[in-house]
């Protein structure tokens, strides 16, 4: 019976047929399909929301091996798992018990920990970002030039300190995003789509299987 | 009190972070280990508050469908966690492939329209002459040019049609158009991180509003910080 | 020579010193740059101030804390510009983070000092889990996808508001501040091309370059790209925030990137001569 249950076949036909049920009815109006195509969009959000805590249990997995093997930096693998674990709990939502998201702790974690912490992992880019800038940003040959003209054109469109003195600038900023980079990213998108299509029919087909691999888990 | 408290937390934890510009140090791994434990921990609550909401005023409580759905939705749920069991990992494929279906189904019915016709209209659409606007009509010239030539560009990689004159020339236009555009989205680029940099800095300087506090804390654990990674390098320098 | 060599391979620490002095001292001492307003904050401006009275306006704050210090202030600016008009907003978000960004709006706008009724006028529907599957179910059913609002924990269809509010054909603007996916191209995907919902975008700059072609297409109607538009559009609402005073800030980082660049350049030119050529 486990060797019928572990056949590749299941999971591709249930993707088959719910792929075709949230398609079909959108082009064909057959009433039972689109109520179940309704449904199924509502239901569907209850599963995903129930996979809260793969992440949690993989990061408990992995941090709590190297705290369990005193691997290098083990010491750090003890923070996470301690605001891992606490984050969780105060944040199930139990209002009764004063857990969940107005839970003092819950929101000290996020206003004052994860939000100051979000906000500057994302921002030490620009320190890179100049630094790369000033080492790389070279013009070695046309189209790099085109690239470096176009980048530094750009910047001091976006910058109020150029274009109060000289509105020109942002004119010409204007027309760097409003040509080439429509005309880039038009294609772009053009292809994009043209590629989303071809994943699904992969997909449709069963030959697209990269979302099923993996082996699992730890021994 | 807490709000101090808050105050210096907040601040230590940007700075600490900060601290990576120097050089990779405790400070940073302290911040970068709260910041995955935290960001990891904190969406249990929604999502787990949605499904609560759904069962107590979502209907599903209801006897038939909606009852027999939520239970079928609840052992789905819990088939996720077997990607942690080597040997049932198969059963975590189940509820995966509902979702990459349902998924892939919503997306597929309108990016044709969305992504594909709806972009040919446009560059169709374009008007190739307008008498009283010359800016306009080069543009929309320079547009209907440059699209395809990108689309070109992608669709014949590596293919020996590539090596003919016309085909040269469609490269090159594309190749300049896409510098161009690149060089559009590095600035774009600056911009948005600069930003997110300005913003944190307001916050350490205590700009309303943020609280005042935060410049006096920004002094103190600025100068700590950077003393002691400075005193770090120094002793372990004059030791070697 | 051996001097522009030594430019080029100086301590990249120097470089990030260099930017926080650029950023920080225009916020110590601001320098009054004046800010041309350009036509993207004033599409923006216009397009909300033209929603007619009784208009049912979704606003959807796309994004995390991450993206908070580039669209914080266009959220906050927006808010404002909703709340001063006769129309109702339903608040709702895709992102995990979204509805605890709202509420640190709230810490800093009140909106019953515009006169709003929360669930009258207003209400905040919190976040769907799900992203593009999440925006197709409440498209279809609105009070069925989200059964409870996230403010009182009550059940949607309790809210005078939302007593004729059911399916996205009762929406007449979608207002999107994102950063990612799921953002613009969702939104077009599940509620403007099935319900021809019209819909504007605040985004931060990195996702700009990709909202060219919509924005050329007429799919969306305004685009308000990161934080210098924002600044602009706080100065057209004559209520400046945040992004006014991070203004001078992006002018001077710009202003520091640029010189970088174009010393750099000049260094590997100048010193390349001396290379022999050497590319």
């Amino acid at each position: 019976m486990s060797n019928i249950l572990r056949r590749i076949e299941i999971p591709i036909f249930l993707t088959i047929v719910f792929t075709l049920i949230q398609v079909v009815p959108y082009y064909v109006y057959i009433q039972p399909l689109d109520d179940a195509a309704s449904y199924i969009q509502r239901w569907i959000l209850i599963v995903l929301a129930l996979a809260t805590f793969v992440g949690v249990i993989s990061i408990l997995q992995v941090h709590g091996k190297n705290v369990a093997k005193r691997s290098k930096g083990w010491y750090f693998s003890v923070i996470v798992l301690v605001f891992t674990i606490v984050m969780a709990l105060v944040g199930l939502p139990l209002a009764e018990v004063g857990l969940g998201d107005k839970n003092p702790v819950y929101l000290f974690l996020f206003n004052y920990m994860l939000q100051p912490l979000s906000g500057t992992m994302y921002s030490i880019i620009a320190f890179f970002i100049a630094s790369a800038a000033f080492r790389a940003f070279r013009a070695r040959n046309i189209e790099a030039s085109i690239v470096l003209v176009s980048g530094l054109l750009m910047l001091i469109s976006n910058a109020p300190l150029f274009t109060v003195f000289w509105p020109p600038f942002k004119t010409i900023g204007t027309w760097i995003f409003a040509v080439p980079n429509m005309a880039t990213n038009r294609a772009i998108t053009i292809g994009a789509a043209l590629g989303l299509i071809a994943l699904a029919v992969r997909t449709l087909m069963g030959i697209e299987r990269g979302y099923l691999r993996g082996g699992g888990a730890e021994q | 009190m807490v709000d101090l408290l808050a105050v210096y937390v907040a601040v230590f934890l940007t700075l600490a972070l900060y601290s990576m510009l120097y050089k990779d140090t405790a400070w940073y791994r302290i911040a970068e280990s709260v910041y995955l434990g935290v960001a990891v921990g904190y969406g249990v609550s929604l999502d787990l508050l949605y499904v609560r909401n759904q069962w107590a005023t979502g209907g599903w409580a209801t006897p038939g469908i909606m009852l027999g759905g939520f239970i079928i939705a609840l052992v789905l749920g819990v088939l996720w966690y077997f990607r942690f069991i080597k040997q049932y990992f198969y059963l975590y494929r189940w509820p995966l492939s509902i979702i990459v279906g349902t998924g892939i189904g919503l997306a597929l019915r309108a990016v044709i329209f969305v992504q594909f016709t709806d972009m040919i209209k446009a560059q169709v659409k374009l008007n190739l002459w307008i008498a009283n606007d010359m800016m306009t009509t080069f543009n929309n010239i320079l547009i209907f040019i440059m699209v395809p030539c990108v689309l070109l560009y992608f669709w014949f990689t590596g293919a020996k049609i590539r090596e003919t004159a016309p085909m040269k020339v469609v490269d090159k236009i594309a190749r300049y158009t896409m510098m161009a555009g690149f060089g559009s989205a590095f600035g774009y680029t600056v911009l948005t991180r600069f930003s997110m940099f300005i913003g944190r800095a307001q916050f350490l300087l205590g700009i309303t509003p943020n609280p005042p506090e935060n410049k006096i804390a920004f002094i103190v654990l600025g100068v700590l910080i950077l003393g002691s990674m400075v005193a770090y390098d120094l002793f372990f320098k004059k030791k070697s | 020579m051996a001097f522009l060599e030594k430019f080029m391979d100086m301590d990249r620490r120097w470089v990030y010193l260099l930017s926080w002095i650029f950023v920080l001292a225009p916020l110590l001492y601001p320098l009054g740059l004046p800010i041309p307003i350009n036509q993207e904050a004033i599409k923006w401006y216009d397009t909300i101030d033209k929603i007619p009275n009784g208009s049912v306006v979704i606003f959807a704050p796309m994004y995390g804390t991450s993206g908070m210090p580039e669209l914080f202030p266009m959220t906050v600016a927006t808010m404002r510009h909703l709340w001063s008009k006769d129309i109702k907003v339903i608040v709702v978000g895709f992102w995990t983070e979204g509805p605890l960004v709202f509420r640190t709006l709230l810490t800093q706008v009140d909106p019953t000092s515009y006169g709003k009724v929360y669930g009258t006028d207003w209400i905040n529907l919190g976040y769907i889990p799900g992203s593009e599957t999440a925006m197709a179910s409440f498209a279809k059913d609105i009070p069925g996808t989200v059964s409870s609002d996230f403010i009182l924990g009550q059940p949607t269809t309790s809210f005078p508001m939302m007593a004729n509010i059911k399916t996205a054909a009762d929406i007449d603007l979608i207002i999107s501040i994102e950063t990612g996916t799921p953002g613009a191209t969702e939104w077009l995907r599940q509620w403007q091309a099935p319900y021809g919902v019209p819909m504007i975008v605040g985004c931060i700059g990195v996702s700009v370059p990709g909202m060219a072609p919509f924005l050329q297409s007429g799919q969306i109607g305004a685009l308000l790209p990161g934080l210098t538009s924002s600044a602009e559009y706080e100065l057209l609402l004559k209520k400046p925030g945040l992004a006014v005073a991070g203004v001078d800030a992006v002018s001077m980082s710009h202003l520091m990137v640029v010189a970088l660049v174009i010393l750099g350049n000049i260094a590997y030119f100048a010193t390349r001569g001396s290379k022999g050529g050497k590319k």
